[in-house]
């Protein structure tokens, strides 16, 4: 069978949003790391995949905290993709992307990964221990690490420039090598 | 209250979209199956929401599609000129063989009130003088014939 024609498909969802019918939007962004997932909600990205996890996982983890009426769109995300690509080719910073952290449901986790969102720009990096004092309990290191391991929204919540203070890269939910290709991006992989 | 768990509605398009442009295509015609699609498509997302399990989610989309179908047929017969009528019809406006096919399972009476109805596009005191029947039971043999098409598909 044929399948619907991208433009049917963009018509949807572009004629969906104007209606507002849609509790979120998703996009498939091609990058050197990889193809990402990236899902945005009314009030900004909520969550991005890398392509070893089954979108239909991720798009029904959205739905169960903003709704099912997800829909695809690039045009709709059109400012989201840019930013991005342009990042990847070097250039600026997705934190200018508003975020909405509605996936995480602990408070603390999202005291931490709001410090990091807000403080922790390109080419800067901090240890677990100065981003748990930054976000109220400079003892909860810890927890500051279970955050970033479970952040929803990595690359555009920096979880890649946590180190750990002991040295190295330390780990990432999306695989070291990824941080590390973050990193060396950013001008600041360790030495 | 139970809280109904739907899947992502993108994930039903990608799984359903194709078949759903082929349902289409049989019931209106290459020329209009992608409009079809599409307006069933933002009905069914409008809906999404209200529905109360998530069962049966395929044949809902089916139901959806070709609801939208016959009401994209009402609307182009009533969108052709009524003034300066052609001698010869012209058909390019509807797939009559579609909208045949369509009904083609139904029973003799059946398809006559909604030949009398969609194709001629009578109002209802009408389709019930052309059979002798009440207005009442005209609506109610156009009405009682939509919902059997929509009961039987997807076929």
């Amino acid at each position: 069978m044929t399948p619907l024609p991208d433009s049917l498909l963009e018509a949807v969802a572009s004629a969906a949003v104007r209606e507002g019918l849609v509790d979120a939007v998703f996009t498939r962004l091609r990058t050197p790391i990889g193809r990402l997932l990236v899902v945005q909600g009314e009030n900004g990205i909520v969550r991005v995949g890398f392509e070893e996890e089954p979108e239909d996982h991720v798009l029904a983890e959205v739905a169960g905290h903003l709704g099912s009426r997800i829909v695809a769109s690039d045009s709709e995300l059109a400012l989201t993709r840019d930013t991005l690509e342009a990042y990847f080719e070097g250039e600026g910073d997705p934190h200018a992307l508003p975020v909405d952290l509605a996936l995480v449901a602990a408070p603390f986790r999202r005291a931490v990964l709001e410090a990091l969102h807000d403080d922790i720009l390109a080419g800067q990096v901090v240890t677990y221990g100065a981003l748990a004092e930054r976000a109220g309990n400079p003892r909860a290191y810890r927890a500051a690490a279970t955050a970033c391991a479970r952040n929803p929204i990595p690359i555009v919540v920096p979880c890649h420039r946590v180190l750990p203070s002991s040295g190295g890269i330390g780990r990432y939910g999306g695989g070291p090598e990824r941080k590390r290709a973050l990193l060396e991006l950013e001008g600041s992989l360790p030495a | 209250m139970t809280t109904v768990v739907l899947p992502p509605f993108w994930s039903l398009v990608e799984a359903h979209g194709d078949e759903l442009l082929a349902h289409a295509r049989r019931l209106t015609g290459e020329q209009h199956a992608e409009d079809v699609v599409q307006d069933a498509l933002l009905r069914a997302l409008r809906a999404y929401p209200r529905l109360r399990h998530a069962d049966h989610l395929r044949a809902w989309l089916y139901r959806v599609t070709t609801t939208a179908a016959i009401d994209a047929h009402r609307a182009r017969r009533r969108e052709l000129p009524t003034d300066d009528v052609p001698a010869v019809p012209t058909h390019d406006s509807y797939d009559e063989g579609a909208f045949e096919a369509l009904i083609a399972p139904l029973p003799d009476g059946a398809r006559t009130a909604l030949r009398l109805r969609f194709v001629e596009d009578l109002d209802y005191e009408a389709v019930a003088d052309r059979l002798d029947i009440s207005a009442a039971a005209a609506r109610q043999r156009v009405s009682s014939a939509v919902r059997t098409l929509r009961e039987r598909l997807p076929a």
